[in-house]
């Protein structure tokens, strides 16, 4: 009754559910159906903290599942590392999902026994930053916030005395708030790689806010989906055209935007300072390695290449530890931002990488995260 | 598949880094990142990246044998209450709420807790900005120009994006007495004769230490400057809740410099020591010397989350759950109070048993939280004068400090320990090299992957050296080696 | 240095054992004319150099760095050189980006009996690094 590339418009039959979760609870119903029916023997959900904090969790509770409903924007973790060696349904923003396909390559993950529920994303913030923004931006007490959303390019904050109040993003990110850098100029906001792609961008009408829109992408979203239909925890319609049109609209207005802020963000540095304005970038590192351990799609166990070549005793221009990972991410590198948000040293990690990922991946015509069809580059598969 | 969770803070130093610490069923540790810890932004050192190594849980002991937790506080009770003085030592390696039954039992003992900090001037909280809570460090953004007295990347590496940020803010920075720093304008090797070149000012701010093994001359020193030039003055602090004790402490006690109590212990005037989460061996600089005259002790008692060197060496070991699992709350260097996720009061639960043995009242965790946050008067806390004895002020000038380390004699260095989360808590890291100064390989005619001879009254001892632009005559290193005697030693050095 | 003497580059050389090793010693044999910047390093096969030997060369002073290996096709393990090629694709690409010079990298192919070819290739690249001076990863201290 499903078939793959079906385009629909689906929500979560309990209306309990269908009113915590966002856009009427179809991702959380479709987690909630996976583990009940044993289609997986865990799920990776958000346990909530605060309305700005979360952490991810791996869980074969259902009632786990299902507490954790409701998308947060501030919390900006990638959850493929904790997929790692499970057979395990997960959500997933477009650079977790790529970054599974990166681990799937590199064997740490078994893509056949990994359900993913993409989301489109539009970009998260970061936790302490939001806070500070509500505070001099919004003149909002970050504790009065209930609910935040964005709609047309503006983000919206709700409080509970039931007021709104909108600050068009461009002005926050100006400002230096808003959305992390990385989110800025990623250039993939549906995530069409993972199993299903879902998101609010394409519900019109009634059902505005309180239903998902969702893409078929493969045989393992088929199984996702009847299965979450079979199990009476999801109802779905056809989507109808103009559904299909603006989610299309809305997707190519993002990544638009994504490319102004590419070319923003990534300006050229003329060849002959580039090497000191690396070496000045990484000079202030204090070797705490957290960028390895936050990075998604690095596969090495804590002895490595980059660190056990590297050591503290070296005086060398620039650390080991650099090169090797800044050629080894060269072709995996999906550019989620993980190791910018982590570096103790404000380091901005991310946009080196992809100054060095980004023209090497574009020479092989390659887009790291998005099949499993082109190997690791790096490690050429024997004929 | 369950797992535990815990919302907890970075052991390393006062910075108090927030960070989840996740518990497989096996009882694996491992560390996640806490985003929204607004000290840190979930953003972690060196230490904090390899926590879960520092959770070594203690056994429960008494003279060296495993024993029930009952036993274990009957045998603690009945040593103290037979001693005819008992000293007692928790410089902040956990909650406030543990540290505050701790001063519970010392009351009923009618004796005193000490931080193993010396006594520090009254001025320091008048003029000059607050100790122990020190500036916030947003604050430190703000500062117009910068005199750093340590090392942030080896020492406290969590406050080099605030310097580099007040940097960008358009802060002048300069930094006295370290190697070359990468985020200093300029490094100056000046003594304190000449701190008045720093050109600081009322806008200004002073970046210093204070720990057990702190000169006092040298605090005093940066009070004074900072007193004629209108600076504020910081002082980072070594553990988690230094803040939290020693603040806790200015309301009702009075202080003791660990140097001073291990004195006190080699010429027998202590012969009872209790301790909560502190371990001499690790803090003091000389860890085998240390260790000789702990055992010259009659009773060593060891209340303790983590396994360490003092643990075997003591009468009684008392232990408790790992400071992630405590209920409890913790205060940082900004002077911020943190809580934990846990809900642990074992350790509560056995000190409470231990005070009710000496005939002391029980406790429990709400009391000793409440009494924490009048002590540190907490508005919440509506109880009239909390203040009670002052603590009795020393004058720096009369603390008997050993000045010989000023005057290095000629083909001699000064090696000086660069204090760290690693060094402190005496865990493994790749960092066994000295620093030595480019001029130096020269003169001693150094090769590459060779290493260097350090020589003290201590014996002689090989290592690797890496090559920095450090003030002449000094040798680095920011790990605990059995050639130093104490902080800064005087030192001998060939090649080979 | 006596200020007088010109600036000699050092050049490491990743040999393979069949065929550019084999070139390198033909190069002698037949008395060609080479330059003294060269240091060989031989290894089994070019697919063993990892990007990894590369870098430790640069950061522990090396003007250039020259990988060879036999010609693709005649690779005695089947296909270490093409696992070379492929890996100096991105590492070509890195050293473009990082700001290196791309002089400082060199692939060639090379046969146990081009002994020339070896010694006018190892002539050119001083010569390009002559000119281009040493490199900006050279540590203090290092001539």
């Amino acid at each position: 009754m499903v078939e793959i590339g079906d385009k629909v418009l689906g929500y979560a039959t309990d209306p309990g559910i269908r009113n915590r979760g966002a856009s009427g609870g179809m991702v959380t119903a479709i987690l909630a159906a996976a583990l009940e029916r044993g289609l997986v023997d865990s799920v990776i959900v958000l346990r909530h903290i605060n309305e700005y904090e979360a952490v991810p969790v791996i869980t074969d509770d259902v009632d786990e599942v299902l507490a954790s409903a409701g998308s947060m924007h501030t919390v900006p973790v990638n959850l493929a590392k904790y997929a790692a060696g499970r057979k395990v349904a997960m959500p997933g923003k477009p650079c977790d999902v790529r970054a599974v396909f990166e681990q799937a390559k590199r064997n740490e993950i078994d893509i056949d026994n990994t359900f993913i529920i993409g989301l489109n994303c539009g970009g998260t913030m970061h936790p302490v930053l939001t806070r500070e923004m509500l505070v001099r931006m919004y003149e909002i007490d970050p504790e009065d916030v209930v609910g935040e959303k964005i709609d047309k390019g503006k983000l919206f904050f709700r409080t509970k005395d039931g007021e709104e109040k909108a600050i068009p993003i461009d002005d926050l990110e100006d400002a230096g708030y808003g959305r992390r850098e990385s989110c800025r100029y990623c250039d993939v906001k549906i995530p069409v790689n993972a199993d299903l792609a879902c998101g609010n961008w394409g519900v019109i009408g009634e059902l505005a806010g309180n239903a998902t829109f969702c893409e078929v992408m493969n045989g393992k979203g088929v199984r996702l989906l009847e299965n979450a239909i079979e199990s009476g925890y999801v109802q779905i319609e056809p989507a109808g055209e103009q559904s299909i049109a603006i989610r299309e609209k809305v997707n190519s207005a993002m990544l638009s935007l994504g490319e102004k802020w590419s070319a923003r963000v990534f300006t050229e540095i003329p060849e002959e300072q580039r090497i000191n304005y690396y070496m000045e970038q990484f000079a202030d590192c204090i070797d705490c390695g957290a960028c390895k351990e936050a990075c998604p799609v690095c596969t090495c166990d804590e002895d490595s290449k980059c660190t056990m070549y590297h050591s503290l005793a070296d005086d060398y221009k620039m650390s080991m530890y650099h090169m090797v990972r800044l050629l080894h991410l060269s072709d995996s590198c999906i550019g989620c931002g993980q190791c910018s948000d982590v570096c103790p040293v404000d380091i901005p990690v991310t946009s080196i990488f992809r100054r060095f990922a980004d023209p090497a991946q574009k020479k092989h015509n390659y887009k790291a995260g998005m099949t499993l069809e082109r190997p690791p580059f790096l490690e050429v598969m024997l004929k | 598949m369950k797992e535990e969770i815990y919302q907890t803070f970075c052991p390393g130093c006062g910075v108090g880094c927030g960070l989840y610490i996740r518990e497989d069923p096996e009882g694996n540790t491992s560390v996640d990142f806490m985003k929204s810890s607004p000290a840190n932004l979930g953003k972690l050192c060196r230490f904090g990246m390899k926590v879960p190594y520092h959770y070594s849980k203690a056994r429960t002991m008494v003279t060296g044998s495993k024993a029930d937790i009952e036993d274990a506080i009957k045998a603690a009770a009945h040593r103290m209450a037979d001693a005819d003085s008992v000293t007692m030592l928790s410089v902040g390696n956990t909650t406030s709420e543990e540290h505050m039954a701790f001063c519970r039992i010392a009351e009923t003992l009618g004796t005193r807790v000490d931080t193993g900090v010396f006594p520090l001037p009254s001025q320091i909280t008048s003029k000059c900005g607050s100790y122990p809570e020190g500036i916030s460090l947003d604050e430190m953004e703000k500062a117009k120009r910068i005199a750093l007295f340590l090392d942030p990347y080896v020492q406290y590496p969590l406050i080099v994006r605030r310097l580099l940020a007040a940097k960008r803010n358009g802060a002048g920075i300069v930094a006295v007495g370290t190697k070359e720093l990468h985020l200093a304008d300029e490094t100056l090797d000046i003594g304190p004769d000449r701190y008045d070149e720093l050109g600081l000012d009322d806008k200004s701010l002073i970046v210093a230490d204070i720990h057990p093994n702190s000169d006092p001359v040298h605090v005093k020193q940066l009070l004074d400057l900072a007193g004629r030039c209108g600076a504020k003055i910081h002082f980072m602090q070594p553990f988690i809740n230094s803040t939290g004790v020693n603040l806790a402490l200015k309301a009702n006690g009075s202080m003791m410099a660990l140097a001073q109590i291990m004195e006190d212990i080699e010429a027998g005037n202590i012969r009872t020591l209790v301790t909560l989460d502190s371990d001499p061996v690790e803090l003091m600089p000389d860890a085998a010397a240390a260790v000789e005259t702990l055992k010259k002790l009659d009773n060593l008692i060891v209340i303790s989350s983590r396994a360490s060197p003092v643990t075997e060496l003591a009468d009684v070991v008392i232990a408790t759950e790992p400071v992630y699992m405590k209920a409890g709350t913790f205060m940082n260097v900004e002077g911020r109070l943190q809580e934990n996720s846990g809900s642990g009061v074992a350790g509560i639960d056995a000190m409470s048993l231990l005070n009710g043995e000496l005939g002391g009242k029980r406790f429990d965790y709400q009391q000793l939280h409440y009494i924490f946050m009048k002590s540190i008067g907490d508005p919440g806390t509506d109880v009239g004068d909390v203040t009670a004895d002052k603590a009795e002020q020393m004058e720096c000038g009369s603390v008997d400090v050993d000045n010989a380390g000023s005057s290095v004699p000629e083909g001699m260095y000064q090696l000086k320990y660069l204090y760290n989360p690693f060094m402190w808590f005496d865990q493994k890291d790749d960092n066994d090299f000295v620093l030595i100064d480019r001029k130096l390989v020269k003169k001693l005619g150094l090769k590459k992957g060779g290493m260097v001879v350090l020589g003290s009254e201590n014996g002689k001892m090989k290592m690797r050296y890496r090559v920095e632009n450090i003030p002449g005559g000094m040798i680095m290193t920011a790990k605990k080696i059995p050639v130093a005697t104490g902080p800064n030693t005087i030192i001998s050095l060939e090649g080979c | 240095m006596a200020d007088n003497r010109e600036w000699e580059p050092k050049i490491v050389a990743f040999c393979c054992n069949w065929c550019s090793y084999g070139g390198a010693d033909t190069a002698g044999m037949g008395r060609f004319q080479q330059p003294s910047s060269l240091r060989v390093i031989r290894v089994m096969c070019s697919g063993r150099i990892d990007p990894l030997h590369v870098f430790n060369a640069f950061l522990e002073g090396a003007d250039a760095v020259l990988v060879t290996g036999c010609h693709i096709g005649d690779c005695h393990y089947v296909n270490g050189n093409y696992k070379t090629q492929v890996r100096h694709q991105f590492l070509e690409e890195m050293v473009k980006e990082m700001g290196l010079e791309p002089e400082r990298l060199h692939l060639n192919w090379i046969s146990a009996s081009e002994g020339e070819k070896f010694a006018n290739f190892v002539r050119d690249v001083t010569e390009q690094i002559k000119k281009i001076g040493p490199s900006p990863l050279k540590p203090e201290g290092v001539n």
